[in-house]
């Protein structure tokens, strides 16, 4: 499919030429490209997991095949045709932005380039076309698998005409979306560096994670579909958006209503994009290669590093001091608590799943965002505070799964080489710093929301739950395989281990909320139980402490 | 006649100089051994050189030509060994040096031959199809010495060549390097190991804070410094001579 496309694309090879494009050059560049992406391990920031990428183009392919289905079906169930086609179109612009944004990135800004290719007789205009074609191949394979239902849905719904101008209109879409792309990174590169960019490529896709799930979970909960059952007359600001040109378009061959308007829509969303996908590569592709390639060489960058603070008077070493053993459970600590901080693959990884919380305060204990008011009026008068005592604890065990690997992962050796006696501190080490960075926050935050809520009565709950978290939390570290923090290489393991973990988590949670159930009557009683979990989180602790190198996974 | 000129060569990063006010000219089949300390500038000089950046102030010709205006031609005729060793890890010897080979622009069955060849004197030809990202330094580092050789350049531009080469091989690229010399390529060299560039060099030339402080054969050199040993003459001339008291400290602040 790749090489069929990019023949396909080599159609225009005198276009191309015409450009400057050496498109020999370009080939090979793209050829060698699809061989290194089908052997490549990376991270995929949907599913956040690690994948060589044997297959994983056909498992993308049928996941945009399925978000195109429900796309088709929106069209046929939307009665206006130009809403519909807004509403789409939109979706192909906004999911091709986000997947150059997101999954491309890494191509988009590959700077190893500049060390392989710009050293040999390979223009900054050829390089830069190779990576548009090599990004290209994939973005009409995933294209056609998000816009081939939709299509076809318009075909049956509304005649031969408007489908097959939706097929160029899509096209005219995608390009349009690479050249707001480009600008996007053009203007980061003007005010940022290479790895301020970077860091600003990874907070933005930790970000469309979290706004695809909390999308995927809150939007169908709240929207209505019978609200959209007819489009009125738009704004005038409507007309400034992309989408809404091609839509416009489209109504050309369906409504057959040719007016100025529809005339100046018609011209806009052929000559825009088009015109900008040109004045890309004729004008802004030079500056771009060059721009990339200054910021990779630039050895001052090394003077702009972030400064961190001294670490003696960091959060974490603070907290290690009063929280650990000293020696290497005190060093680990500190030392978690900043990777888990700085690392990409961790961040990405993990901070999305920090995403259920919210998710499931909005589902459980608002329920579900249908009749917000009278279940916040109710509140104060309802059990539903336990609900924010478990709640941070669906997301801080899944921590301990993804801190076990690392990109860095030869760093680990340092472990082996240090006088550890007992491995086992190191792992406790780094419970204790993801417990407290990714649990004790969170729970701190639903205590203030609760005391907000419900007063100061719910302290005595969240104490009983503090224990009752920690134990859970204690006995997932426990029965979690025996890796030390960031020392095993990125593999597909995390997401099978992720799942099973959710499983058993739900299960835990809700057998935790029915004894906390059980006991909000029985104060005396509570604090008895408080002392019984308090000693088997002692000595839960003193076993994960005591764990010995020979029980460690290699 | 010049094959490579630097006339008033000035870089900048963020209104800091790194480079101050280049003037040089070298001879075709010279061998030039480019030293100083860390961040002097000689990275930047050669990626100046060679093409890759772009944004100085001054002139740069290389074989007659203007770097700025005819980087493509020049980057036909010159080849250029980095520092890191920065290859496509998941692609194999064979399949990433056919890559840069077409890149120059070689014939296939040119490349083949050639690669087979080069990487089988390297001790790599049973390696020639196990992807790179199990090899180790040496052996990238010798990938990248044949991606850097394999067209036949005539200006060779080597940027610490010899980082992680054993010492077998160690000795066989200084003896590539006096075979090429002899051959009438130029050769611009820049490392840390003081002894290798010691005898390889025609002309030393010595850059420090992005000025040079150094510039002769090595006879001259040490008659002007009135040091024995490059390495002396290095200290000397880059201000650091506080190495005895330094290690001693050192030392003290391990106990």
């Amino acid at each position: 499919m790749d090489k069929w496309l990019l023949k396909l694309i080599l159609v225009f090879r005198q276009v191309f030429e015409r450009q400057g494009i050496d498109t020999d050059r370009m080939t090979v560049i793209v050829e060698t490209k699809l061989m290194m992406d089908k052997r490549r391990v990376y991270l995929n920031f949907r599913q956040r997991e690690y994948r060589e990428n044997k297959n994983q183009m056909n498992g993308v392919l049928i996941s945009y095949g399925v978000l195109g289905l429900f796309m088709g079906l929106l069209i046929m169930a939307i009665p206006a045709f130009t809403l519909a086609m807004i509403f789409f179109h939109s979706y192909v612009l906004f999911m091709v932005a986000m997947t150059l944004i997101t999954d491309f990135s890494t191509v988009l800004l590959d700077t190893a380039d500049n060390q392989v290719i710009l050293p040999t007789p390979v223009s900054g205009k050829t390089l830069f076309m190779a990576r548009v074609v090599h990004i290209l191949i994939y973005l009409v394979q995933f294209t056609m698998a998000l816009s081939l239902l939709p299509i076809a849905a318009t075909f049956y719904q509304y005649g031969l005409l408007p489908g097959l101008a939706m097929m160029i209109t899509v096209t005219l879409t995608v390009l349009l979306a690479i050249f707001i792309t480009y600008i996007l990174y053009l203007l980061l590169l003007r005010y940022s560096n290479e790895q301020k960019l970077r860091e600003m490529v990874t907070n933005f896709q930790i970000l469309m994670s979290i706004s695809f799930f909390l999308g995927y979970q809150i939007i169908p909960r709240v929207v209505n579909l019978s609200d959209l059952s007819s489009s009125g007359p738009l704004h005038w600001y409507a007309y400034l958006f992309p989408p809404v040109w091609m839509a416009t378009t489209l109504d050309i061959f369906y409504a057959h209503s040719f007016d100025p308007l529809h005339a100046g829509m018609a011209l806009l969303s052929l000559a825009v994009p088009v015109g900008s996908f040109w004045f890309l590569i004729k004008f802004l592709s030079p500056s771009f290669s060059r721009k990339l390639g200054a910021v990779a060489t630039d050895p001052a960058g090394a003077g702009r590093i972030r400064q961190e603070k001294n670490q003696y008077r960091s959060i974490s070493v603070f907290l290690s001091r009063i929280f650990c053993k000293k020696g290497p459970e005190e060093g680990i600590f500190a030392l978690v608590w900043k990777i888990t901080g700085r690392d990409k693959g961790f961040r990405l990884q993990f901070y999305p799943s920090l995403a259920l919380i919210p998710v499931l305060l909005f589902i459980f204990v608002l329920g579900g965002g249908r009749n917000i008011s009278t279940v916040w009026q109710n509140l104060p008068s309802s059990d539903r505070f336990l609900g924010l005592v478990y709640l941070p604890l669906m997301a801080a065990p899944a921590s301990i799964l993804v801190s076990a690997f690392n990109e860095n992962f030869q760093a680990s050796w340092i472990y082996r080489c240090l006088p550890v006696a007992r491995p086992g501190e190191l792992i406790s080490g780094s419970a204790k710093a993801l417990f407290m960075k990714y649990f004790l926050s969170f729970y701190l935050l639903m205590y203030a929301l609760s005391v907000y809520i419900w007063g100061w009565q719910i302290t005595r709950d969240f104490l009983f739950g503090l224990f009752n978290n920690l134990l859970c939390f204690l006995v997932f570290v426990s029965f979690a395989p025996k890796y030390l923090p960031f020392s095993r290489q990125p593999s597909t393991q995390v997401q099978t281990g992720k799942v099973v973990l959710m499983l058993v988590q739900f299960l835990v949670i809700g057998i935790l909320i029915g004894i906390h159930y059980l006991l909000i009557n029985l104060p005396i009683v509570m604090y008895l139980v408080m002392l019984l979990l308090a000693g088997a989180c002692w000595l839960l602790l003193k076993e994960i402490q005591d764990i010995g190198w020979e029980k460690l996974k290699t | 006649m010049n094959v490579i000129e630097l006339n008033h060569l000035q870089k900048q990063y963020s209104g800091n100089y790194v480079l101050k006010d280049i003037n040089l000219a070298f001879d075709q089949g010279e061998v030039i051994g480019y030293i100083g300390p860390n961040g002097a500038g000689k990275s930047t000089t050669i990626k100046i050189l060679t093409g890759l950046i772009t944004d100085f102030e001054g002139e740069v010709n290389v074989m007659g030509m203007d770097i700025r205006k005819q980087a493509l031609e020049i980057k036909l005729r010159i080849g250029y060994i980095p520092e890191q060793a920065a290859l496509y890890e998941v692609l194999t010897p064979m399949e990433y040096l056919r890559f840069v080979g077409k890149l120059y622009g070689m014939k296939e069955n040119e490349i083949d031959t050639k690669v087979v060849r080069m990487l089988q004197l390297f001790e790599l030809g049973e390696s020639r199809n196990q992807r790179m990202n199990g090899f180790s330094k040496g052996m990238k580092q010798k990938v990248l010495l044949i991606s850097g050789l394999m067209h036949n350049p005539e200006i060779i531009f080597l940027d610490e060549p010899l980082s992680g080469l054993d010492a077998n091989a160690v000795i066989l690229v200084k003896e590539i390097l006096a075979k090429l010399k002899s051959d009438g390529k130029t050769i611009f060299y820049s490392s840390h190991l003081m002894d290798v560039v010691e005898k390889i060099s025609d002309r030393i030339i010595i850059i420090n804070k992005g000025e040079i402080v150094a510039d002769g054969d090595f006879e001259t050199l040490k008659t002007s410094a009135r040091q024995g040993s490059l390495e002396s003459i290095f200290t000397a001339l880059t201000g650091n001579e506080q190495h005895l008291v330094t290690a001693g400290e050192f030392v003290d602040a391990i106990k």
